[in-house]
């Protein structure tokens, strides 16, 4: 039967789709952080600068934690079995 | 009644759609959270990769040189000539011994701080260079000059004495 969410996947077709844009863009600017913190703390660590090194290992290690948590809201993939008009009703029920 | 029959009806399946029972929404949708995955798990990679720098620089701190080296006798090497040398720690590192005037000498480490090619004195030029990619330093403080080097070389300090050519760390309050 129609519930909550098959109302509003209903009303929003392309909600995954913009949900999923949103946390590849989110994470593609997470990874080029970390890789500028990298770069500079290599740069750095040559000078014996242990702290920007600290520093950057924080970040980067914050910027990790932030990413695996953004995978958790990837949305599922779609049921293989919407593809057949006549199981709609089942896939709906199960739902 | 009517309407829900046609929003049930089944579709015509092209017979290729059996021989490839994978939708393409199917298939790329995966690919994307194959993808962000990825992401995720590089994002992972560089973090490590953050935290190994910081142990290497806490468990294997730089030593600075012990004690003063001997490097070779003052007459063998001529003013405005250069005279190259290792010193052997933990690794073995190359050094230059420049004579730049009378009673003037200079040691840099020979390792070019852009990408550790061997700098060499130019004596045409009074200056240290880098032929990889022509960066310049100079012979008296070891500072760039120009070109892409990021830092100036390290510095070691020398002392002559009887006619003998020693080098050793700079001591602190020396340093520019
Ligand atoms: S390695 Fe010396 S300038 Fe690039």
């Amino acid at each position: 039967m129609s519930n909550f969410r098959r109302s509003q996947n209903e009303a929003h077709p392309n909600k995954t789709n913009t949900l999923m844009t949103a946390i590849i863009v989110l994470l593609i600017l997470f990874v080029g952080i970390q890789i500028w913190f990298l770069f500079g703390a290599l740069n750095n660590a040559l000078q014996d600068n242990i702290y920007f090194a600290l520093t950057t290992f924080i970040g980067s290690f914050l910027l990790a934690l932030a990413s695996f948590w953004l995978l958790r809201y990837l949305p599922d993939p779609l049921k293989k079995s919407q593809k057949k008009g006549n199981n709609q009703k089942e896939t709906n029920k199960k739902e | 009644m009517a309407e829900k029959e046609l929003h049930h009806r089944p579709e015509k399946i092209p017979s290729w759609k059996s021989d490839f029972p994978i939708e393409e929404e199917q298939a790329t949708h995966v690919g994307r959270r194959e993808f962000a995955k990825f992401l995720g798990l590089l994002s992972g990679t560089l973090a490590l990769g953050n935290g190994v720098i910081v142990i290497k620089a806490l468990a294997f701190p730089a030593k600075p040189l012990e004690g003063e080296h001997f490097v070779c006798n003052a007459d063998e090497v001529a003013v405005g000539k250069m005279f190259q040398f290792e010193i052997e720690g933990s690794k073995i590192i190359p050094y230059i011994l420049i004579h730049l005037e009378e009673n003037e000498w200079r040691a840099f480490e020979q390792k070019c701080t852009h990408l550790t090619c061997a700098v060499r004195y130019r004596e045409d030029l009074g200056k240290i260079e880098c032929p990889c990619h022509h960066g310049f330093f100079s012979a008296d403080t070891g500072e760039v000059l120009q070109g892409p080097p990021p830092r100036p070389l390290p510095r070691l300090e020398v002392v002559v004495r009887d006619g003998k050519v020693y080098v050793r760390e700079e001591q602190q309050e020396q340093t520019v």
